[in-house]
């Protein structure tokens, strides 16, 4: 077993990599009754075109598959809800569907190893008949309806469709009631088949463990299965361009709101050091402690600090700035602006540095979020104590090269919804 | 002030929360609302945000947060200060007392300029504030609940929204604010909560505070069902319900409230969702303190009456003594579960223990859970007997 240990903060991660390919990621934390799993297979709403590799099939799927696949893994054969009974041991159980994954979890302070046996038990029997995957489409359909009446996510969706023409980020991670109309069970069982082999997925747990005691008792739990080769998956090329500058959408919002979305095409860079960062640019530059904030809170353009996001796999990767104003141009140009223009100081500099690593040791206070990145990190292929180690090796020279390079106007866009 | 110390090793960071609680009452709810927000603004000796913001990113990103909140017939004003333990910093700062002190600082030492707070914030903040309770539509969820409750509470001071009203604003100025500040620093009840490992050595400044006066929850019950039904622009319909429960036996109404929606396995999920996939979510929730439980839905429009069927239909077997022995210990298990959970999480174990003290019960943790696994189904189904349909608040579009 691989073991990686950051003695600053007082962590260790134990990586185990089975013969059928599946990593186990555990971090022990002695003092805590919580106990939290979190199981990840790398499929998510982007991969809907793939050759599977034991028949060299190329198969396409409709949009929203992933995430009706994870609502269906539920049920089993015995009639009995696996959700349900997660619950009725007093575990709090959920999943959840992303771009690029898709995840099992739960988390609680008794009846783990109960809860353990159902979670390997469901997520690896799928049962799906044309009745229950028909009976599934009206409680989507809803799910979907809801996503339609949320500015937010249609504010995301529109961004995404300026920043790329054919990337299939541009989907809804739920799909539509039209594209969910065409999913059959062999569609979920081609899926299944392909997506849920050990070799594509990741366990992270989290809690007061023996590491190679907890290992054991997931080995004991999984079934032997053949030997699978990688999985062929088929994005559409790579764009060096952005799509659109500029979406606006109208929706009942009292304060417009808005997201600026800069590209980044910079591909040999370690995302690890890079999204460190552009988070000390962003923090230090349009933040809550800089210059240009004060100027927007005290003119009334903003009234509370933006949002950064910095979203990334191989297939895409941009930087979100979001916030609610009623001049949302405004607001773009002076991002704009303050970006290329302003200094990036040493004092200020040190100081967001400080202020992120407080921000990072902070994510390990609790199991739940612990099993939530380190699995979102290996899917990407990071092992999450980096963000950690990287601190050391961050100078400003390197900052001021992420800033002149990523944040270009021509790789940037607005997007508004407003009244 | 009342000062509360919480020891734990569970956690990488210390939380300081300090809140003040008054009476809620119509003519101090925007007040308090606005009061929070100019606070933050600005102290005597950080005169600025941006300094304040810079102090707190010195501090290793420490965490500020305030906010207002009502609890029972009570407005808290809540300021939290989250910062990294003294093990974790890099160059042996004092984090937790530096901490402390600026959290005291923006509450007890606000920038002052002719005895009155700074003209400049004040109007800056009544700004934003009236853009927030204008844009209170947008997120259509809360907004349901929101309304439900108003109407559920009309006439009473829990139907206050917590942040108050665009009407009041406009009387408030930088001169009465402060002088209504200085009132309320000596009428309210303060209270200071630390938590964290290595919380012994601190020092905590003196400061004179009153007790607060009880007030009694009394809630107007006409024995009728309000129905209540507002249209906006929606796709899906927010179907908002407010039972009457007894202020008896809080446990067990606790216990009924999960068994009724409190999870995938009860009784509104298996019926709307999981049998006639009316919904993606139903669930309910127990405001405690109001002797209130929520049940919560999104709907297709036109199943307005159907699922308002089933829901009645829940509460009526419920009554009859109809909750399964798998029901049963499914929601006692789940709601054990998630109360051994308030100590994993800081925030939590304040709030919860805020509350404990708030409402002189003084029960731990442990308490809590030792009398919850007492309770009996039969127990359930009296609770169940006495709770009524107080008022249906339905969100839709216009036909």
């Amino acid at each position: 077993m691989e073991i990686i240990e950051n003695k600053q903060i007082n962590e260790k991660v134990y990586i185990e990599t089975l013969e059928n390919g599946m990593k186990i990621l555990v971090v022990p934390k002695k003092n805590t009754e919580k106990k939290y799993i979190i199981w990840g297979t790398k499929f998510g709403s982007i991969d809907n075109h793939f050759i599977e590799p034991k028949t060299g099939k190329e198969i396409k799927v409709p949009d929203g598959v992933a995430h009706y696949l994870e609502h269906k893994m539920f049920e089993q054969e015995n009639g009995v809800d696996s959700l349900y009974k997660l619950m009725s041991l007093g575990l709090d159980a959920n999943a959840y569907t992303t771009n690029d994954h898709t995840a099992y979890l739960f988390g609680g302070t008794s009846n783990f190893y109960e809860g353990l046996d159902e979670l390997m038990d469901y997520v690896q029997h799928p049962y799906f008949t044309d009745e229950n995957v028909e009976k599934e489409r009206g409680i989507i359909g809803q799910e979907i309806g809801r996503y339609d009446d949320e500015p937010a996510w249609k504010l995301y969706v529109n961004m995404m469709d300026c920043l790329y023409k054919n990337n299939p980020i541009k989907i809804d991670i739920a799909g539509t009631v039209e594209s969910i109309s065409h999913i059959t069970k062999e569609t979920l069982y081609d899926c299944y088949n392909t997506f849920y082999h050990p070799s594509n997925m990741i366990m992270c747990i989290s809690g007061n463990f023996e590491p190679e005691k907890i290992v054991q008792e997931v080995k004991k739990r999984l079934l032997p299965k053949e030997k699978m080769d990688k999985i062929k998956r088929i994005y559409p090329e790579y764009e060096n361009k952005i799509n659109k500058k500029y979406k606006e959408q109208k929706m009942d919002v009292n304060i417009p709101i808005f997201i600026v979305g800069f590209r980044d095409i910079l591909k040999d860079e370690s995302c690890v050091k890079k999204q460190i960062a552009i988070e000390i640019i962003l923090n230090s530059l349009i933040g809550k402690s800089s210059k240009l904030y004060q100027k927007l809170y005290n003119e009334g353009t903003i009234m509370s600090p933006l949002d950064f996001d910095y979203e990334f796999s191989d297939e895409y990767s941009h930087v979100l700035i979001s916030g609610q104003s009623d001049e949302p141009k405004k607001v773009y140009e002076n991002i704009l602006n303050a970006i290329k223009n302003e200094e990036l100081e040493l004092e200020d500099f040190e100081r967001s540095k400080k202020a992120l690593y407080g921000e990072y040791v902070s994510e390990y206070n609790d199991v739940e979020n612990i099993g939530r990145l380190f699995l979102q990190d290996a899917i990407r292929g990071i092992n999450s104590l980096e963000y950690i180690e990287s601190f050391n090796k961050i100078d400003i020279n390197y900052v001021q090269n992420i800033k002149n390079n990523l944040f270009k106007e021509d790789m940037s866009a607005l997007s508004v919804i407003k009244k | 002030m009342e000062i509360t110390k919480l020891q734990t090793n569970k956690f990488k960071t210390n939380l300081c929360s300090v809140f003040l609680t008054l009476p809620l009452k119509k003519e101090t709810v925007t007040k308090n609302a606005l009061l929070v927000s100019v606070l933050r603004r600005g102290t005597k000796n950080l005169t600025t945000q941006e300094d304040i913001s810079k102090k707190l990113e010195e501090m290793y990103g420490a965490g500020f947060n305030c906010g207002v909140d009502k609890i029972g017939n009570y407005h808290v004003l809540k300021f939290y200060l989250e910062t990294l333990d003294n093990k974790y910093v890099l160059n042996n700062e004092n984090n937790l007392q530096d901490g402390i002190d600026l959290l005291l600082e923006i509450i007890f030492n606000p920038l002052i300029e002719n005895e009155a707070f700074k003209k400049e914030y004040v109007e800056q903040e009544k700004e934003n504030l009236s853009k927030m309770l204008l844009s209170r539509k947008d997120n259509k969820a809360s907004y349901a609940i929101e309304r439900l409750i108003e109407e559920m509470f009309d006439g009473e001071p829990y139907s206050l929204y917590k942040y108050g009203n665009i009407e009041d604003l406009k009387n408030i100025d930088e001169k009465n604010l402060y002088d209504y500040y200085k009132k309320i620093i000596k009428e309210s009840k303060v209270d200071l909560f630390i938590l964290g490992e290595n919380i012994e050595n601190i020092k905590i400044p003196n400061i004179k505070t009153n007790l607060l006066e009880k007030i009694d929850i009394k809630h107007f019950k006409t024995g009728k069902t309000k129905i209540v039904k507002e249209n906006l622009d929606v796709t899906q319909g927010k179907l908002i319900i407010g039972l009457n429960a007894p202020n008896t036996n809080k446990m067990a109404v606790s216990l009924f409230n999960t068994v009724l929606g409190g999870g995938a396995n009860s009784k509104l999920f298996q019926n709307v969702r999981e049998k006639e996939s009316l919904a993606y979510s139903a669930s309910s929730s127990y405001i405690r303190r109001q002797n209130t439980i929520l049940i919560k839905t999104g709907i297709e429009i036109a199943n307005y009456e159907k699922t308002l069927n089933i829901i009645k239909k829940q509460l009526e077997e419920m009554k009859n003594g109809n909750i399964s022995d798998e029901e049963f210990d499914a929601a006692k298990e789940l709601l054990i579960s998630s109360i051994s959970l308030i100590p994993e999480s800081a925030e939590d174990m304040i709030a919860f223990y805020f509350d404990q003290s708030l409402f002189e019960e003084n029960l731990t943790v442990q308490d809590y859970i030792m009398k919850l696994k007492n309770i009996t189904k039969e127990q359930i189904i009296e609770i169940a007997k006495q709770v009524t349909m107080d008022t249906i608040y339905f969100l839709k579009r216009e036909d």
